[in-house]
Parts: C-alpha cells; structure tokens; sequence
C-alpha cells in the first residue's frame, strides 16, 4: 500500500465520519444554511486562518533546517530524562503498565483513534464552528491550534525525545507501527520520530475538547463525543508506544495555553499591538504629521 | 550602668559564643575534610545507541545492557541517538561513554591496525574511535603487519590474548542477514555486497527481464549523501561498491583484480607492487581513468586537504589501509608502483580494495570549509562519479533511486572478465525502493512491488514473510557485527579490568535466543570476541593459556548481583547502599 492508498482510505474513513457528525450535532439544515451564505463567514475569520496556513507553511518549509539545527547544533536529548520522569512519578513504567492491558481489540481501538479517529476529531469543529451565528469561536479554534503548532514547533527544534517503543524494546512495543506499518507512511511524511515532546496529537485533540467545554451551551452533544475522543486520543499515544507519560501532560498544558492564547488574543489585536509598538518606538524620528 | 559588671544576659551570650564557636570548630573540621575529600561518587554510565526504528536489535541489546549495568550498581542511561547522529558522536566527537552498535566487520586481522592503533587517537572517523592507547598492542598491530606467513599467527595470537585483556570494545554476536525474495526469482544469497548483486543478476533462471532488479530499503535520509569518505550520514549497505570500484576485490577468501589487470609482488627489501590497470577504463562522466587518479586517491585519503592544512586532514575512512602505503611512483599512464611500509605482501593487498576516486572532481573538494574539515569530508557527493558497473542517474529523495548500468565498464562485454560475471546482466540496473520502516518494505515484497529486500529484516518480520504466500527468506552471513564500545577517556572506562567486567555483563546466547530469535552466532571464543568470525584459524589462537574468564556472570540474561558485586570488588571497586562507587 503505497501512501496515496493510505490517504484515500483516511479520507473516506473520516469523510463518513464527519458527515454523521455534521447530520447528527449541528443538523441538515443549518448546515445548508451556513454553506449558502459561506462568503461574510470565511471573511469574518480570513486572517486567522493566513496565520494558520503561514505557521504550516513555515512548518513544512524549514522541516531540514529545523532537523539539521535540532540534532547537529542543539542537541539537546531530553529522551532519558522522560524516561526517568515517568518512572519517578509512578514508580513504574505507565506507558508498560497501559500496554499490559493489551488486547487485540484495544489495539485496533486506539489504532483507530490515533489516526481516523484524531483527524475527525481536528476537522469536525471547523464545520460545527462555521454553522454557528458568529465567527468568534472558528476564529479562537483556528488561533488556538495556530498556537499549537508554533509552541510545538520551537519545543521539536529545542529538544531531541524519542518516544518509549524507540528507546527499549524489552520494556515498550511499538504497537501501531507493527499493527500498522503503512501509518509510518503517513506519520513520516507529517513527523520525525525525534519530535514526541510535547505531544501534538495529545495538545490538539485537548484543544478542541476545552473549546468543546466553551461552546457546550451551543453544542451540548459535541462536549462527550470531543471529550470521549481526546482522552482516548492521549491514552492511545502511550498504549501505542509512541509518546511517555511526560509528553502527554505537556500536551495538555500546551492545549490549555494555546486556548488561553486563542480565546484571549486575536490576530488583528496582535497584529494591531505590534503596529503600535513600533510606531511607538519610531514615533521620535517621525517629523511629519502632527 | 555601663560600667557594672557583664549582666547575666551578657555572660549568657558570650557563654552561648564560646560554645558555638567551639561546636562550629568540631563541626567546621568535618566540614573541611568533607569538603577537601569529596565522597566517593556512583559511577554513572551514558549507553547510546540507535532509536528501535534503526535497528532495533541494537536498541534491544542496549536496553538489556541498561539493566544489567543498573542491576551492577552502575548509574546506566540509555540514549537513543539517530543513526547518523551516532556516528557523528562516537567517531568525530568521542562524545559517549559506551555505545552500541552495529560494525560492518573487519575484513581481515590487519583492520585492528585502523580500529585501535593511538597513532589514530586524534583522528577522525572509524580509526580508534575508542581512543584507546596501548603500547602493547601498538607494537603488537605494527609487528603482525611485518610479521611473514609463519610468524604472524602467533604475533596474532598474542594480540587478540592482549586485546581481550584490555577490551577496548567487544563484539556481542555476528548477525545472519536476511533477505525476504519475492518468486520466482532465484537468490543465492542475500545481496549485500557488489559480487552477492551479481549473483542474482547473473542467475541464468532470473530473466533476462526487460527491467531493473528492484530492490526495497528501509530508513530515513538514505539518498542525502553518496560520499564514500563520510562516516556520519546513513547509507545503503553496499550502495557505493556498485557505484565506485577498488583495484581488486576481495571476494570469498581472495583478491579479485578489478580495475587492475595485473599486480606484481616484489619482496626484495621493502614489499612492492607494481599495478598495471585495464585497458580502456572510464569514469561515468566520459573522462578516462588512469594511474594518476589512483595516485591521487592515495594521496588523497592521507590528505584531504592537499597539504593545505598543516598535519594534513585525512579522511575518516580506510586510512587503516592508506598507512599501509609509503609512497607511489606512476610509471606510465596504466602503471604505477605503490611502496609499502614494513608491511608481508598478504597485509599490503588491502590498500587495492579502496575505492578509486576520480582526480579531476575531488581535486577542488580539498578546499578548507572549517576548521580541521575540507569539502570532501562534508560534502553529500549526491552526483557521484565513480567507475563501478552502475552508475546513479535519478536520486528522488524520499521515495528511491535508481542505478542504471554503465555500459563503458570493461567488465560490461570483455571475454576477460571475473568468472562470476557469467551470464550478467539479466536486468537493465537497479532500482532502489525506500520504505519508512520493515514493516512498510516488507508489504512492497508480499504485494509484489519489490523483488527482494536488502535492509536487514528484523526476526519477526521475518517470520511473517516465511508465512506470507509467493515469498519466502534467504538467509546468509556477514562479517557485520554487533560491538559495545567504551571511551576510553572516560574516567572508569580508562581501566581496562573495569572493561573487562562491562564487558561480561551481556549474556551473548541469551541475546541470540531471545533478540536475533537464533539468527546470529553468539561471539564466545577468543577471535569472535574482537570480531572476526568464519575464518580458518590457527589452533595457537583458541587456546590461549592465559585467556581470561569472559563468562557471563548469570543466567537467562539476567546478571547475579552478588557474583557481579564481588568481580568489581576484586578489582578494588566498592559499594555503598547498592550503589558501585568510583
């Protein structure tokens, strides 16, 4: 299975599901409604979504500088420190107790939640916050993941951390990855296998599970199917072998800042304050005007 | 008021000083000597190695190592390193304490001469990455080099005796390789090696076939750099033996002369071969090759910076073989003399199995680009001219390349050519499938895309392959091993009986059983244990009277903490409250 393959099913898999989702929590006809007059809606949030797509760009852009910078010049390897963080709190090893749970069942579940599940869980609320009457919450959504991925992205080139089932195969198995070897495919093209601190799969998914808790008076029934998917979306990361302990708890804390950020910021109000601080600085040599 | 006598409070106070001050006094006196004598600290070891996507036996082997050391008392971290990383960090920075990984093998005994001589302790690269530095052994590697056929098993013995006194590094169990194959094609054995390639692609069964072989790969930055001098980027085991040739190859137990027709010994005073090169040889870019691109090459691997740096900046391989050469003389445009040091003829060969550069491009890659580091030691050659049967036309990145044939070779349509080369080529080239990870390649394998893998197959991929229908494995052997390395600049690891017990605490069969699920040899006798393996030996070197006692002290893998306590104990270590101390 080559990975046009991979993504064809990925797209239908979430498709489906996105459709129900869309039928059942925002319902047929405000959605029709919402798309006919989509124009004043994708206006209202068009420069949050530029600073989405230039932090993505960024992202993808810099992927061998931001790798060359991260193994050759920092190098900062943080990987045994997560290791022992994660027996100091518990102990034990909570990534090989999760896994000694394993069944056939429960690794096919958090397969399914890593991947299918995750990606339905990220698009989802871009069309549940695009039928709402307002703009405010799509903006706050597209900031806070905005936020995301830039925090992410400057902690991927501070640290080194390989995830459990890459450090010691006696203790973690890499589950996914033998259940499903084309998701490396997939997973390589997005990440590398150095970048497991914090957890963006974990942060993200959370992000959209606290802004699920703030728009829960406008969809009650989003809140439990958000919350169900976004702790099973963290468990599945260290079931899976992929993330510690550690990266999880980050993730979270990335998620609530991020919608700290999001729900308190806005581009133009950055964007805004920026102008103002230069024009503040610059003000002395400006003779014209006033 | 004032005048009166010191009130009790002030009597008090200074009664209340003088104890203090004396109480201070006892106290200070054993806060000094704490001071000026520091306890003694737990010793604390950094175990690097690859990440489990590289090679996960590596990584297994060195998790097994973590808790044997901590099972010891040793403060043992294990940090996984990229592969590359690795490399940049055990051979150019020394930065390790002990490192796992897997050796491409030691063609012959004079390789130790590259591995562990101190005249390489400063350099770069697979010379003395231990930075290990015996007199011993020095004399010992200088001597088997002069040493003639009947002297040298014993010199030899008397080296490996001494080697496995010292341990600077040890060899844990030589790996089978494994190739999944896809029918019908017929695999002798496993293609690692430029003649294991020919063999499939002369096979009279396989083809001819209007196609390249295809080949699956897995790894990350495989086609970043095709630089044969570099030691720090991964690469395709094997890849640069089909792009660039030696001037004979060792090939199953002997010399193959391959850009060379003819070589010519003279014994008389210091060894001499004269090498005549093939008639009408050329490089994949049209231009001709002769004499002085072997000269250049060399000269070249002592220098890379043509003397532009004082000491020279040599290149971080096969500079083992280059010291074997005093000078060369090109006596015509196909013939040239290379002088040898105080060096038998049977150790000079190996200088003819390094890789003939091209003079005419690597000339402008001696220019200084930092410091002690010139362009041919950084630069990713991504292009590579060399003169090998195959040259690379299309290096897509991510997905694979290819290598098309080069039809100029001499070996391409001359009747005088290698035996094995009967029948070759069934195929037009060779295409390179890479695959993120085993498991990825070998689905290219079960679903027909590929036609065999060349990465290893880990066992239990392996294992599903041989289940899968249409394929099956072929297994081989190597001279590839797993080795455990130590710094020798790091304070415990100076001390070669404290190497020695680290290097007792790996239950070599045990890791064979259980990690390579039986697809190694466990290394147990003298030779294996500094890594050489199938190789006739003589009986002096396998009974060795003083050999030391290299058993593992435990069972099932698992180290016997009492057994263990007293080895380091009779080496003059001590415990305090479980921990061994320095």
């Amino acid at each position: 299975m080559a990975l046009a393959e991979v993504l064809l099913e990925l797209v239908l898999i979430v498709s489906a599901m996105l459709a129900t989702a869309t039928l059942v929590i925002v319902g047929p006809r405000t959605i029709a409604a919402a798309v006919l007059d989509f124009r004043w809606r994708l206006e209202a949030c068009l420069l949050p979504f530029a600073a989405l797509v230039v932090v993505l760009l960024l992202r993808v852009s810099t992927r061998d500088i931001v790798q060359r910078l991260e193994r050759r010049v920092l190098r900062n390897n943080i990987t045994p420190y997560l290791f022992e963080l994660d027996q100091a709190l518990f102990g034990t090893d909570p990534v090989a107790v999760l896994q000694s749970f394993q069944t056939e069942f429960l690794t096919s579940f958090f397969v399914f939640i890593y991947i299918y599940g995750y990606a339905f869980l990220l698009i989802f609320p871009f069309i549940a916050y695009f039928a709402l009457d307002e703009m405010d919450d799509l903006s706050t959504l597209v900031v806070a993941f905005t936020a995301n991925y830039a925090i992410g992205l400057v902690c991927y080139t501070l640290f080194i951390a390989f995830g459990p089932r890459n450090v010691d195969p006696l203790l973690f198995e890499g589950l996914l990855y033998d259940a499903f070897p084309q998701s490396r495919t997939l997973t390589n093209t997005v990440n590398q296998n150095t970048n497991v601190f914090p957890s963006l799969h974990t942060s993200l998914s959370m992000t959209v599970f606290v802004l699920a808790w703030v728009t829960r008076e406008k969809y009650p029934l989003w809140l439990p199917v958000a919350g169900f998917i976004a702790i099973s979306v963290g468990l599945s990361t260290m079931y899976l072998g992929i993330h510690w302990f550690s990266d999880v708890v980050a993730g979270t804390l990335l998620a609530l800042v991020s919608v700290y950020i999001g729900v308190n910021y806005t581009i133009e109000g950055m964007i805004e304050s920026v102008r103002r601080f230069f024009e503040a600085k610059f003000r002395p040599s400006d003779v014209e005007g006033e | 008021m004032n005048d009166g006598a010191p009130s009790t409070t002030r009597r008090g106070l200074l009664a209340t000083l003088g104890v203090g001050a004396s109480a201070l006094a006892g106290c200070s006196e054993r806060l000094w000597s704490q001071a000026e004598t520091p306890g003694s600290e737990q010793v604390s070891l950094i175990i690097k190695t690859v990440p489990a996507d590289d090679d996960r036996i590596a990584a297994t082997i060195a998790s097994r190592l973590r808790e044997n050391y901590t099972a010891a008392g040793i403060n043992a971290t294990h940090e996984p390193v990229s592969e590359a990383e690795l490399y940049r960090d055990i051979l150019l920075e020394g930065e390790y304490d002990v490192f796992v990984a897997r050796h491409p093998g030691l063609d012959e005994y004079d390789a130790l001469y590259g591995l562990l001589h101190s005249e390489f302790y400063s350099e770069r690269g697979w010379q003395n990455p231990f930075q290990f530095s015996d007199v011993t052994a020095d004399s010992q590697l200088e001597a088997q080099r002069a040493a003639d056929e009947d002297d040298r098993p014993a010199v030899l013995a008397d080296l490996i005796d001494h080697l496995l006194q010292t341990t600077p590094y040890t060899t844990v169990a030589f790996p089978y390789t494994v190739s999944g194959v896809s029918e019908p094609l017929q695999l002798p054995v496993p293609p690692r090696r430029l003649h294991q390639y020919l063999d499939v692609m002369s096979h009279p069964e396989n083809g001819p076939r209007d196609g390249p072989l295809e080949v699956g790969v897995f790894g990350e930055q495989l086609t970043d750099q095709l630089n044969p001098l570099m030691v720090d980027r991964n690469r395709i085991d094997g890849l640069l033996d089909l792009v660039y040739d030696p001037l004979a190859r060792w090939i199953d137990g002997e010399y193959v002369p391959w850009l060379a027709e003819t070589v010519e010994w003279s014994e008389q005073g210091r060894t001499r071969a004269t090498v005549t090169l093939r008639e009408g040889l050329e490089w994949h870019d049209g231009e001709s090759l002769d004499a002085d691109d072997v000269a250049f090459t060399l000269d070249f691997l002592e220098d890379t910076s043509m003397g532009a740096v004082d000491d020279g900046v040599p290149a971080p391989r096969y500079r083992g073989k280059q010291t074997l050469l005093d000078r060369t003389d090109v006596t015509g445009p196909r013939t040239i003399d290379c002088y040898f040091t105080e060096t038998s003829r049977s150790v000079a060969r190996r200088l003819l199995t390094v890789p003939v550069l091209p003079e005419h491009i690597w000339t402008e890659r001696s220019a200084v680009v930092a410091d002690r580091q010139t362009r041919a030691i950084t630069h990713p050659n991504e292009d590579p001219v060399g003169s090998g049967l195959f040259a690379v036309t299309e290096a897509e990145a991510a997905t694979g390349f290819e290598l098309e044939p080069f039809d100029a070779h001499v070996f391409r349509d001359s009747q005088d050519r290698p035996d094995l080369f009967e029948n070759f080529s069934q195929f037009e080239g060779i295409t390179f499938r890479i695959s993120p990870n085993p498991g990825a390649m070998s689905d290219l394998l079960v679903d027909g895309e590929i036609d065999v893998t060349v990465s290893e197959l880990p066992p239990e991929i392996a294992r599903s392959v041989r289940n899968a229908d249409t394929v099956s494995t072929v297994t081989g052997t190597t001279d590839a091993f797993y080795m455990i390395g130590y710094n020798n600049r790091q304070n415990d690891l100076g001390n070669p009986n404290f190497r020695r017990i680290c290097s007792r605490l790996i239950d070599r069969e045990h890791a064979v059983s259980e990690f390579f699920e039986g697809f190694a040899q466990a290394a147990t006798t003298p030779h294996e244990l500094v890594g050489f393996h199938n190789r006739a030996f003589d009986a002096d070197l396998e009974d060795g009277d003083e050999m030391p006692d290299l058993s593992f002290p435990g069972t099932d893998g698992e180290i016997n903490t009492s057994r263990v306590r007293s080895l380091f104990n009779e080496i003059g270590y001590s415990y305090d409250d479980d921990m061994l101390l320095e």
